[in-house]
């Protein structure tokens, strides 16, 4: 079993993309969800883990060992790494059963078969990656990794190319082997969904930056930043003025301002945050009506961006809805565009 | 050890691409009065040089154009349109490629009077018209049949047709260039069309001609003028690559495509036929024909033609010329497995680390080929050279210097297609590899060359039938003068034409058999693996 320590991580693709600085903990057996936009920096991130890029400064310790530390920098393979990639990146000319006999040369059809069992692929055994599905093949891909007996298991958005059945299916199969082997995991991924169902800690990233992380419920309902708001918890954001006394001016009435923060701020808006009321302080036209199960969600919008609310199932679009604020605004800094 | 292929191959480029052209180079400069310039200010000065420069490039744009007229249209009608037994066709498109230009122009000599500039075209054209018609075709199989779809559906069929000319440009345009470059750097058939009758001369002729007159005192200036003059010949050939390059590296022809839909001819479908049908009479029927029409006697004005003329053009093919014949196959077999073990490496090089060499590597098909060969005399035939050979035994009257002239010459076939290759391959793959802790040989025997080896078996193939055909390198290099193609073009000057007709016979049985064969005992795995 290994920790993982990342400290003040800086990374330079060609292209000129920056990754960093940044530093993060993850320890010993956690599960951790790195969620971010496309082209944040995830799976660059994940690769100076493995090795398969070189950082231009920072160290990274995984275990007790340094691996890379702007001097000395340790093999891929001697890291005890497990890497699943995005497109499972299986080697096409091999059946299943040689691809864990490629890893480890040592085991036998049978141990292989055996392992192959474990993931419900034994039935494929002797089948190439063309004739397999997109989750038997993820499927393999993560054997494969695992067929190392890896302490570190890196996975570059396994789920992504699945459909919802099974990407429930892989997501408890690599919890499964996760928690028999105590390993820990790292998985990257753009969707929240994956990001909450696979990881127990989440680190969202902006930018080549980590701009929270937390455990996912924290993350959810408090966040620390719109961005992360309306990232991980899908919220929205409207704009506010500041008032000369301290105060802004939001659509929902007149709120104090934060005292910790003295840049933008954005009203952020969760689902469940707003409700329709008649005596709610924002109006808005709804633009957009999507049927749910018990009621439909209503799309409106407010000041030009738009909210999400609850609402009866006879709304439609081009009605004006009345809406107000529960509990305490979250006024949180504003997203910089860079 | 694991960089031992990869320093061979970047030694073999060293010493047998970059020395040849190195020393010749320097011979330009390096005269009997020490170092100078004098042949490079004259250079173009000789209006002899300059008429022959002049009609190397008018044949060569010539040529190339009738090789994409041929080419294309073989290509476009058996892979994009209902033609009758285009499913045969198509794949027949290479076969072409196994002839001899000089065997084209002995079989088109024997019928019709192929003296003229035009005659000449035509010929070099039906050569090398394969290169577009392969390439062509693989841009058609390439481009996704959903992209022509869409843009049928927005803006019409003319605008469909003319997005396909778009993706497929690259392909013909890389097929026209190899025409191109082949064409202008002949010297078989020009010279082989003089002994017909032909009056003016290509550059490549007058190259050879300077270089054979080396021994009856010629001067520096004889010598250094048509490499000084081969400057401007090589920078129209460097920017033709260079530019065919650029085209195939920003073709979108990627992943796993669906089918162009296929455009009905209506009742011009069996007159299209017509088409195929007469590339492959020009390019293999009439040779093919001619050839066995010579092993028959048909040139013997005193003996009508017989079966046991046949016979005996056989058996005096086997008799005179069965070491020949085995030199020539057993050279072609060595080049094709030189040229993988020589590419493999700088291919990897190329598509992993720096695209310099893709260009680099092009450089022995921008030289013409008795241009490289006159390098390689100068080189390993020099006094420092022999003694070396004192200690290492001969190398220079050794069959070896006619395989690393041949695989020197052909290493951007197998460059070019395997740092493609290597690209396709997402770096992911390898990546995995990497992480599973095998070492570097494990991963190149079971990941990296597995994955290689379709092409690797093509590259081999294309080497085995352009050694086969290989006249010019044959011509220069004494070492290569038992070759077959070099024994039937002195046929035209010391006769012969009855076994000479079996003899290329043979050859062509080769160059279409091996291949052949070997692709229907190992095609099914090498498919299974790419």
């Amino acid at each position: 079993m290994s920790s993982i320590q990342v400290r003040d991580l800086t990374a330079e693709l060609p292209g000129g993309f920056r990754l960093g600085p940044l530093s993060l903990d993850v320890a010993v057996g956690a599960r951790v969800a790195v969620l971010g936009p496309s082209g944040c920096g995830k799976t660059t991130l994940l690769r100076c883990l493995a090795g398969l890029e070189t950082p231009r400064g920072g160290t990274i310790r995984i275990g007790d060992r340094a691996v890379f530390d702007g001097r000395e920098r340790v093999r891929p393979s001697e890291r005890k790494i497990g890497f699943v990639f995005q497109d499972a990146a299986l080697w096409p000319h091999m059946t299943a059963v040689e691809h864990l006999r490629f890893v480890d040369p040592a085991s036998s059809r049978d141990a292989a078969i055996e392992m192959l069992r474990r993931v419900g692929l034994e039935a494929h055994a002797d089948r190439r990656p063309a004739t397999l599905s997109g989750g038997e093949a993820q499927r393999l891909a993560l054997v494969r990794a695992l067929a190392g007996a890896p302490e570190v298991l890196l996975l570059d958005e396994p789920l992504s190319s699945l459909d919802v059945p099974l990407r429930d299916e892989l997501a408890l199969l690599i919890h499964r082997l996760c928690e028999e082997r105590s390993m820990t995991l790292m998985v990257v991924t753009h969707d929240r969904q994956e990001a909450l169902t696979m990881g127990d800690e989440l680190v969202v990233m902006r930018a080549g930056r980590i701009v929270e992380a937390g455990l996912p419920a924290r993350v959810l309902r408090e966040p620390a930043t719109a961005f992360g708001a309306k990232f991980v918890g899908g919220a929205s954001a409207l704009p506010v003025e500041r008032g000369s006394n301290g105060s802004v001016s939001t659509p929902f009435g007149v709120f104090e301002a934060p005292s910790r923060h003295e840049g933008g701020l954005e009203l952020v808006v969760l689902p469940g945050d707003i409700v329709v009321a008649d005596d709610g302080g924002a109006t808005g036209r709804v633009v957009r009506v999507v049927p749910a199960v018990d009621r439909a969600i209503a799309t409106v919008e407010i000041d030009g961006r738009t909210v999400q609310v609850a609402c009866a199932e006879s709304t439609l679009p081009g009605d004006r809805l009345t809406l107000g604020l529960c509990g305490a605004p979250r006024l949180l800094p504003a997203e910089e565009i860079e | 050890m694991h960089q031992l292929p990869r320093t061979v191959a970047i030694a073999f480029y060293a010493l047998f691409v970059a020395l040849p052209l190195g020393v010749l180079l320097w011979e330009t400069v390096d005269g009997p009065e020490g170092f100078g310039f004098s042949a490079w200010s004259s250079i173009l000065a000789d209006p002899v040089d300059r008429a022959q420069l002049g009609y190397s490039l008018a044949l060569a744009v010539s040529s190339t154009a009738v090789a994409v007229l041929l080419g294309f249209g073989f290509a476009w009608l058996t892979f994009r349109t209902d033609l009758p037994c285009a499913g045969l066709l198509g794949p027949l498109g290479i076969a072409p490629l196994a002839v001899p230009p000089i065997l084209v122009a002995m079989g088109f000599a024997d019928l019709v009077d192929a003296a003229g500039f035009v005659p000449c075209a035509l010929l070099l054209g039906i050569s090398y018209s394969p290169f577009v018609a392969v390439l062509t075709a693989r841009g058609l199989r390439s481009v996704d049949g959903r992209t022509y779809e869409s843009a049928w559906l927005a803006r019409g069929r003319f605008a469909a047709e003319r997005m396909l000319a778009r993706l497929v440009a690259a392909e013909v345009a890389a097929g026209a260039l190899l025409a191109f470059i082949f064409t202008i750097s002949e010297h078989g058939v020009p010279e082989f069309l003089t002994v017909k009758g032909k009056n003016w001369h290509t550059y490549a002729e007058g190259v050879f001609a300077n270089w054979q007159r080396r021994a009856t005192g010629v001067t520096h200036e004889d010598i250094a003028a048509p490499i000084v003059a081969a400057v401007p010949l090589v920078a129209v050939i460097v920017v033709a690559l260079f530019v065919a390059l650029r085209l195939r590296a920003h073709s979108n022809l990627r992943g796993d495509p669906r089918p162009l839909p296929l455009r009905r001819l209506g009742r011009w479908r069996f007159v299209a036929f017509a088409w195929p049908l007469l590339y492959l009479a020009a390019g293999l029927g009439v040779p093919v024909v001619v050839m066995g029409l010579w092993a028959a006697g048909s040139t013997d004005l005193t003996e009508p033609m017989s079966l046991e003329v046949v016979r005996q053009s056989f058996r005096a093919a086997f008799e005179e010329a069965g070491d020949n014949m085995a030199f020539t196959v057993a050279v072609a077999v060595t080049t094709a497995f030189g040229l993988v073990a020589v590419s493999a490496p700088l291919a990897r090089i190329a598509a992993r680390r720096t695209q310099l060499v893709d260009y680099l590597c092009v450089v022995p098909l921008a030289v013409p080929a008795i241009l490289l060969a006159i390098g390689f005399v100068r080189c390993f035939n020099s006094v420092s050279a022999v003694r070396v050979y004192d200690v290492t035994g001969d190398f220079y009257d050794s069959p070896a210097l006619v395989v690393v002239a041949y695989v020197a010459r052909f290493l951007p076939f197998g460059v070019l297609t395997l740092s493609n290759v290597v690209r396709r391959v997402p770096t992911e793959v390898e990546e995995a590899a990497e992480l599973c802790g095998r070492g570097p040989v494990a991963r190149a025997l079971r990941i990296h060359g597995p994955l290689m080896l379709p092409a690797m078996w093509s590259v081999g193939c294309l080497a085995f039938v352009l050694a086969l055909r290989e006249l010019d390198v044959a011509v220069v290099l004494p070492a290569g003068n038992p070759a077959v193609v070099r024994k039937l073009s002195n046929i035209v000057h010391f006769g012969g034409e009855d076994m000479g007709g079996a003899l290329a016979l043979l050859l062509l049985a080769s160059a279409i058999l091996v291949p052949v064969v070997s692709v229907l005992i190992t095609g099914k795995k090498l498919r299974s693996l790419s």
